[in-house]
């Protein structure tokens, strides 16, 4: 018999209120893990889709462009896409131009961005592109296909096959146009994307600045988000010999996305903490409880010669062990909640539009987890923590206690 | 042998308890009152004593006489409100709570008068109780537990739980804890209250006999007379005071 198997043996003397608090603390585990791996999941598909139709994971721009968005801050991506592809981690290295520009039908003009991609290269990353068909895909760089935004189709009132003026502002000053025909028709769900977005090849893009080859962003996608660290360091060395240029995250080159994420989150955090709070009260009502409720036993063992010491230490043995086996079993709990989520997801079509806007990207309002072990563990390590923390105070009032008061108790 | 559990080299102030000519437990001119709200209650006054080692002692008198008084200070789990209550060396007014705490794990057994064994160990681990807290390994303690269980006649009950166990097997098994660490004096608080006649005369004789082999000093607290009957000193208290002192030859 040690100080481990009387705790043990002390917290099930009142088998079904430590059965309540253990069965209270495990689900509390359980709901704050699945709903973390919930939004970890929710998150990582919104980054995912944001950096495949903005600016990947990690992208090369100009110095100063990122903040002015100057048309003029372009530059020659030379051999730097082919060497960046080449780096372990990297699925796609895809150069783009933005342009600002007026676009014109025979029934009406609206402003719009004018975006210059590589379509091949394109089609396979970017969400605006996944539903088109074949024979709606921009053929090639420096054609004249467009694929346009559904809502600026219909403002523009035109339809698939039919021609459009775009018109930009040069380098040298002078407005150039260039004819276009609608070849695809996208629709992201986000009104200010379907309503501006136009699309054609880079090198037809550039001919109306007169930027030639160059281009504003050089956009990276990653294999996984992980690996984001390893390629950055990558790039570094890359860009020793082009001082005007620099490789930022998708977070710094989409604040909209990673600002939304992180205000979600920080709300799912008071969350926890209010549930965690309630836990801990929960805890220090049981132990202390079932501090009271030994008032004479704690008396006798301290008649006996042990120190108050040793009856704290008892005391928080007790919650070190209420606050293990909990721990284990919010564990067992929250993975298998989470298995459900990663498997099954969660369906909120019946609540949200399906074409809800979060941080500049569509929500995708099927929810699906993604595991998280390291915080699984860390949020266990926690709640002992917690316990334990809540046990102070139960552990202070046992050695207190004076043997002939507590004996005289019953 | 008589003492020899005593004199083991157990605490910084072991050596102190070695004069023979010296009383073993002294109180002098004890007085103890207890304060219940704006209420003084004088539990003891101008209280004096001297016990020898070895000696089987009884403190008799009426509820509320002061003899548990007696025994909390003596077991140093209370300290008097003027005077000296001295143990061997140790002074317990002025000793600190970890001294004290030393001394009841090393020096002193209790016995209580409704057993106080821990409902969630088995015989076995309340007996070996205050081992643990000594820090005696595991199979040592066994060891010892398992000789006093013999001789206390409860041995096969090592395993059950206090609840499975009828108040003359739990008071054994509390006597067994009381001497599981070898102290020179064991303090009994009305030991038999809660036993019927017999089991309460067979306990007397096991603690009498006790007392004569191992040379334990026992101080009880009793109004039972087959308690006071079995003692060779019988100190009377009443109202807080000595009103008698008697030795026979038992």
């Amino acid at each position: 018999m040690n100080a481990f198997l009387y705790a043990w043996r002390s917290l099930w003397r009142n088998r079904r209120r430590t059965l309540i608090t253990l069965t209270a603390i495990a689900l509390s585990i359980m709901l704050v893990q699945a709903f973390h791996n919930l939004a970890v999941g929710a998150y990582a598909r919104m980054i995912d889709d944001g950096v495949r139709a903005g600016s990947g994971h990690l992208a090369v721009y100009r110095h100063g462009y990122l903040e002015s968005r100057e048309e003029n801050l372009g530059f020659s991506p030379a051999n730097l896409a082919a060497q960046i592809r080449a780096i372990p981690g990297v699925t796609k290295v895809l150069p783009r131009v933005y342009l600002p520009a007026l676009a014109q039908s025979s029934h009406d003009s609206r402003g719009i961005l004018l975006i210059g991609v590589e379509p091949e290269a394109e089609l396979t990353v970017n969400p605006f592109l996944k539903g088109l068909s074949a024979d709606a895909m921009l053929r090639d760089i420096d054609g004249r296909d467009a694929v346009i935004g559904k809502r600026l189709l219909d403002d523009l009132k035109l339809a698939v096959g039919r021609k459009l003026v775009v018109t930009a502002q040069h380098r040298d000053g002078t407005l150039h146009s260039e004819l276009l025909r609608v070849r695809g028709v996208v629709s992201t769900g986000m009104p200010d994307i379907d309503g501006s977005l136009l699309m054609v090849g880079r090198q037809r893009a550039a001919l109306l600045t007169g930027m030639q080859d160059d281009i504003h962003e050089l956009a990276i996608i990653l294999n996984d988000s992980d690996e984001e660290a390893f390629v950055a360091a990558a790039i570094t060395p890359l860009l020793h010999d082009r001082p005007e240029l620099a490789a930022v995250s998708w977070e710094k080159a989409m604040p909209n996305l990673a600002n939304a994420i992180k205000l979600d989150y920080a709300s799912q955090k008071f969350i926890f903490v209010i549930i965690l709070l309630i836990v801990t009260i929960g805890v220090v009502n049981t132990l202390l409880m079932s501090v009271m409720e030994r008032l004479r036993e704690f008396g006798v063992v301290l008649a006996l010669g042990s120190s108050p010491g040793r009856l704290r230490r008892l005391v928080l043995i007790e919650a070190l062990l209420l606050g293990m086996v909990a721990a284990v079993a919010g564990c067992v709990l929250g993975a298998l909640a989470t298995w459900y989520l990663v498997d099954i997801g969660i369906d909120l079509k019946r609540f949200i539009p399906e074409t809800l806007e979060f941080g500049g990207v569509v929500f995708d309002p099927v929810l699906r987890a993604a595991w998280d072990l390291a915080w699984m563990a860390k949020i266990a390590l926690y709640v002992v923590g917690l316990t334990l923390l809540a046990a102070l105070y139960p552990a202070i009032k046992a050695g207190r206690i004076t043997p002939v008061e507590a004996m005289r108790h019953h | 042998m008589r003492g020899e559990a005593l004199y083991l080299p157990l605490s910084p102030y072991a050596s102190l308890l070695t004069d023979a000519n010296m009383p073993l437990i002294t109180l002098s001119n004890v007085y103890k009152t207890y304060r219940h709200g704006s209420l003084e209650v004088t539990a003891l006054t101008d209280f004096s004593l001297e016990i020898a080692e070895g000696e089987f002692i009884v403190l008799a008198g009426p509820s509320g006489s002061g003899k548990t008084t007696v025994l909390n200070l003596v077991g140093g789990l209370d300290r008097p409100s003027a005077g000296a209550v001295t143990v061997g060396a140790l002074e317990i007014a002025s000793a600190s709570a970890a001294v004290l705490a030393d001394y009841r794990l090393r020096r002193v057994g209790f016995i209580f008068q409704s057993y106080n064994l821990i409902p969630v160990l088995t015989a076995a681990e309340n007996a070996e109780f205050t081992l643990m807290l000594q820090g005696v390994p595991r199979p040592e303690r066994r060891r010892r537990v398992t000789e006093l269980f013999i001789e206390l006649g409860i041995e096969g009950l090592e395993e059950r739980r206090p609840g499975d166990l009828s108040g003359g097997q739990q008071q054994r098994v509390a006597i067994a804890r009381a001497l599981a660490a070898a102290p020179g004096v064991v303090l009994a608080d009305e030991p038999t209250a809660n036993l019927d006649s017999h089991t309460a005369e067979e306990l007397l004789d096991l603690m009498r006999d006790l007392n004569r082999r191992r040379g334990v000093t026992f101080l009880f607290s009793s109004h039972d007379d087959r308690v006071i009957g079995r003692a060779r000193r019988v100190v009377r208290l009443e109202d807080g005071r000595m009103v008698g002192d008697s030795t026979t030859n038992r």
